[in-house]
């Protein structure tokens, strides 16, 4: 899984957001590090949809506009659950190994 | 009004297929207008007069366009092609599963295991040839048996793994009757027979991978078993009765077989209101396109004989005819994949 799918995936997690919402989260969860362009966005947007781990949720008009919305399916949520004890696990090992390099490993 | 802003980056979405845009483009758009606009009405109409998408939003939609062109990862188009492989391999996969029943039975029966049956003619002795035991060529045909079923229950790396030890011993077979001239004639046809039908169904079961979609289990099961009783059985009737000069050689049968499964999927293909043929269009479209080298390349096994050229020649015909039946399943697939994937309604809830 990508690191773009990854944070898009999270974005949502607690519920649908649409389109802008999800570039708005994906840089929150981020701290600002991930800053996804409409087209990069929509690129894994097709992508989770084809993969069947996203789907639509409903459309909403405003100012004239209609947002479709997007939430998690089964499958998504399950991959995503993968995914993150994957992330969780390699972020246990890399702790380890610079604890044990300790402060000279940096030199 | 959406003004300017709207129409230049719909522009730039121009870049995108069709069929990409009719699903996504309105969705885009407004994602895109909400990255710009306030809600303030006099500083939305001032942005939305002189804004415009900047290069990177251009180069991340054009990106996106030629990943989309060129039926790259996730695409519609590659998970047809993918389908296609998958479905193509498991054919090849069981039809090499049925040989070794084939083989397992005949071995049975020639060691007396089937004892309601009477003894089989001398002619049908386990095959022995190249320079290994009969032992070995036992565990290759319980490795393609294997190798099927680990396939069909979605231990694919491990069916991978059995494949490739049960294509060994055929590697050595063809290596063995080269250099100790055992071959009548040229040796293209056992090695067309290893490469297409053993060496390239191991290579491509590549393509299943955790997340492909499972093969139906229930249909491939009962298919070894109806392939084994509708023709092994048949064949090996023939042959014990002594009549073996009606049974085409290995590579004839596997033209009849993909041009009689192209017969069948014909009308499906044909059908403009048939809903997803596209891949086993595909699939059959692979499946003769292997089938037909195989056999023109083992056709050098009869240079010797003109009839057997004519028969071969007849055959590879007839698989040219069917498949021809086929591809228009296969282009509308394409036509389909290039339309891009079933647009998904919101659903409520």
């Amino acid at each position: 899984m990508t690191g773009q799918a990854f944070y898009v995936l999270t974005a949502l997690a607690d519920g649908p957001r649409h389109g802008y919402g999800i570039v708005g989260e994906v840089a929150e969860l981020s701290q600002g590090q991930v800053k996804l362009k409409i087209g990069s966005l929509y690129g894994v947007l097709e992508r989770l949809a084809a993969g069947g781990l996203i789907e639509p949720d409903r459309e909403e008009a405003r100012d004239g506009r209609l947002r479709r919305y997007y939430r998690l399916t089964t499958d998504g949520r399950r991959a995503l659950a993968g995914e993150a004890e994957l992330r969780a696990a390699t972020a246990r090992v890399v702790r380890a190994r610079l604890r044990l390099a300790g402060p000279q490993g940096a030199g | 009004m959406s003004g300017d802003l709207e129409r230049r980056y719909r522009r730039v979405l121009r870049l995108l297929p069709g069929w990409y845009r009719e699903q996504w483009e309105q969705d885009m758009v407004a994602a895109f207008l909400d990255s710009w606009l306030t809600g303030d009405p006099e500083a939305d109409q001032f942005i939305r007069k002189v804004a415009g998408p900047g290069w990177a939003e251009v180069a991340s939609v054009a990106g996106l366009a030629v990943r989309l062109h060129l039926g790259g990862a996730g695409t519609a188009r590659r998970f047809a092609w993918g389908q296609a492989i998958r479905r193509a391999v498991l054919a090849v996969t069981l039809v090499n599963a049925v040989r070794g029943l084939d083989g397992l039975v005949v071995t049975a029966w020639s060691r007396r295991l089937l004892g309601w049956l009477p003894a089989p003619p001398a002619s049908m002795a386990p095959r022995s040839p190249g320079p290994f035991p009969p032992e070995v060529w036992y565990l290759v045909d319980y490795a393609w048996i294997v190798a099927f079923l680990l396939l069909v229950l979605r231990y694919y790396r491990t069916a991978q793994a059995v494949a490739a030890l049960a294509i060994v011993p055929d590697l050595a077979r063809v290596l063995y009757g080269q250099f100790t001239g055992k071959f009548l004639g040229p040796p293209t046809g056992p090695w067309a027979l290893w490469v297409l039908l053993l060496l390239v169904p191991v290579l491509a079961m590549t393509a299943f991978r955790r997340d492909s979609p499972a093969a139906p289990r229930w249909p491939w099961l009962l298919a070894l078993l109806a392939n084994y009783l509708l023709v092994a059985v048949p064949l090996l009737a023939l042959q014990a009765t002594g009549n073996s000069a009606w049974l085409p050689d290995f590579s004839g049968l596997y033209c009849m077989l993909v041009a009689l499964a192209c017969l069948s999927h014909a009308p499906r293909a044909l059908s403009r209101h048939s809903a997803g043929s596209g891949a086993w269009s595909l699939a059959l479209i692979l499946l003769a396109a292997d089938a037909g080298a195989y056999r023109i390349f083992s056709i050098a096994d009869y240079l010797h004989d003109p009839h057997l050229i004519a028969v071969s020649l007849t055959e590879l015909l007839i698989l040219a005819v069917a498949v021809m039946l086929v591809v228009p399943g296969a282009v509308r697939a394409q036509a389909a994949t290039s339309a891009g994937p079933r647009q998904q309604q919101p659903q409520p809830g």
